[in-house]
């Protein structure tokens, strides 16, 4: 396994155009961004702002129309295995069955079925999805289907975990476990994230970075450092919430997302 | 739970297939057809089948025993022509499958081949039956490479439309998983697109059958086809027609093993 987490993300005056069918749909409008290794990034925005944009520039999924993107200073020509990405949409396999999607990273590095296997293991137990190991992705729920990636991406030990609103799917108990559970492994890993949610005390309550996007096109209006994740695992979650910095970031980021 | 299909669903043929016969004993019976030869009945027809799986005697006085039609039993016709298209089916997999592969993941080589396979899907097959009689003889080797060409284009398009419609991020999320791009088309592409080449196979397996039958019309005894056509103008109607139900029936199985086959090897169809 390498253990390289100093692969800092870079964006310089970066902007995307699409083309569409009555013209020209400016989805970026100049983002300059650096994620430093092990940092948290939430980033949150009103619909179609241009979130899920970035994430799939920064995953290599897009060329953007002008504009860098670099990891760990070399520039980004495609997708890559230190990049690993939670879908918006869940993208499974429906040939392969659940242990096998969740152990595919590995298989495709040629790790040994055992070893895969263990991994994916535990990952499954984390989202709880061990008991359905054997199914088939089309067997599942949505919010099922979301885990699933989610124990993937992480069977895989990117360096930088991209994740495109990856609880939305999930119900309220569920979520707040896996919010846990990402900071857990987050703080155990120091993996770089950055997690694009519409949830405003989801941002906050897990960021160690807090970003707003504006309407599209999308610029970045808010930039805030936050320490509820990083100290948080002395305090319960409720305690968290009830802090008035909380609830301070809270307002701020709800204000920013509403009046740019 | 197996139940067996309810009446709604097997009277209705079976009431056809009823009527359909006696309508047509009554024909034959009748004598409005004449002369008679031209019309057997289905019992005829049934001798006839009987016949031909069988040895019998040649009769007319003369005490020597013949086995099936032309030295064969029908089934034996029968295999043949299964053999054919089953030849030239799976050459037309090997070849066409990968040739979609490539058509579809690079640009150019579909731009440069693509234009050849929609020509060659085009022509009725036994247009160029003659030109691969003189390449490769009267023999087995030209019917197996007439159902090669004439199955190998359905397969290849069906696999090409089948990569085009791949969903984008299914290839990112294995990319980024760190597949290579070798590893993207063995774990991705290639389960994605088998129920589009399956699709193909189905349409290439029908048009393959009736390639065989046709294209038997040329030296082709042993064989289905061969057997239909020969009989036909020798005026053994009844063993003629027997050949034609054999034909068609022989069709609906091989789609339904397909269809079969399809089941068993893509059981997301339309889930994912
Ligand atoms: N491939 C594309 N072609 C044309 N327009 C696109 C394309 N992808 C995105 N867009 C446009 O870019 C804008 C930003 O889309 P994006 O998906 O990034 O929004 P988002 O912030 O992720 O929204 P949501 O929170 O609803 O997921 C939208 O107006 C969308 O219509
Ligand atoms: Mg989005």
């Amino acid at each position: 396994m390498s253990e390289r987490h100093d692969l800092a993300v870079t964006v310089a005056g970066l902007e995307q155009e699409f083309r569409a069918r009555d013209g020209v749909v400016r989805a970026l409008d100049g983002i300059d961004l650096t994620i430093e290794p092990g940092e948290l990034v939430t980033l949150a925005g009103p619909s179609g702002c241009g979130k899920t944009t970035l994430l799939r520039i920064l995953a290599g999924f897009v060329e953007p129309t002008r504009g860098t993107v670099e990891v760990g200073g070399r520039p980004v020509r495609g997708p890559g295995r230190e990049r690993g990405v939670v879908f918006q949409q869940p993208t499974l396999y429906p040939w392969l069955d659940v242990r096998d999607n969740v152990a595919l990273g590995p298989k495709v590095r040629g790790v040994a079925k055992a070893e895969r296997y263990r991994t994916a293991e535990r990952y499954l137990e984390l989202v709880g999805l061990a008991d359905v190991a054997g199914l088939r992705p089309y067997e599942l729920s949505g919010g099922m289907q979301q885990r699933a990636q989610i124990a993937r991406v992480l069977t895989n030990d990117p360096e930088i975990v991209l994740m495109d609103e990856p609880f939305g799917a999930l119900d309220a108990l569920t979520r707040e476990r896996l919010q846990e559970e990402l900071l857990t492994i987050w703080r155990e890993t120091g993996k770089t994230i950055l997690f694009i949610t519409h949830g405003v005390d989801e941002a906050v309550f897990l960021g160690s970075r807090v970003l707003v996007m504006s309407p599209r096109p999308g610029r970045i209006v808010l930039d805030e450092p936050a320490r509820f994740s990083t100290d948080g695992h002395q305090v319960p979650p409720a305690d968290l919430r009830a802090l008035p910095e909380f609830t301070a970031l809270t307002t701020k980021v709800r204000e920013a997302i509403s009046h740019p | 739970m197996i139940r067996p299909p309810a009446p709604s669903r097997w009277l209705p043929p079976v009431v056809t297939l009823v009527v359909v016969l006696a309508a047509w004993s009554a024909v034959s019976a009748s004598g409005i057809v004449q002369p008679a030869y031209l019309a057997p009945s289905p019992l005829e027809v049934w001798d006839a089948f009987l016949r031909a799986n069988t040895n019998h005697a040649v009769g007319g006085g003369v005490d020597r025993v013949v086995r099936g039609e032309e030295g064969y039993y029908l089934w034996e016709h029968l295999v043949v022509s299964l053999q054919r298209i089953g030849g030239g089916l799976a050459l037309a997999i090997v070849v066409a499958v990968p040739l979609g592969l490539a058509m579809g993941t690079v640009g150019w080589f579909e731009r440069v081949v693509g234009p050849y396979v929609d020509f060659l899907r085009s022509l009725p097959p036994l247009a160029y039956l003659g030109f691969l009689v003189a390449w490769f003889g009267i023999g087995d080797t030209s019917k197996v490479a007439l159902l090669f060409l004439a199955a190998f284009p359905p397969i290849a398009l069906a696999t090409l439309n089948g990569v085009r419609g791949i969903r984008e991020d299914r290839l990112n999320a294995v990319r980024s998983l760190g597949a290579s791009r070798r590893q993207t088309i063995t774990t991705v592409v290639l389960p994605a697109t088998l129920p589009d080449i399956l699709s193909g196979l189905r349409v290439a397996v029908g048009f393959a059958w009736t390639t065989v039958v046709a294209a038997e019309l040329v030296n082709g005894l042993p064989g289905i086809g061969g057997l239909a056509y020969l009989s036909g103008t020798q005026n053994k109607l009844a063993l003629s027609v027997a050949c034609i139900i054999v034909i068609g029936l022989t069709a609906i199985v091989l789609d339904l093993i397909i269809r079969t086959l399809e089941k068993k090897l893509v059981p997301w169809r339309g889930k994912a």
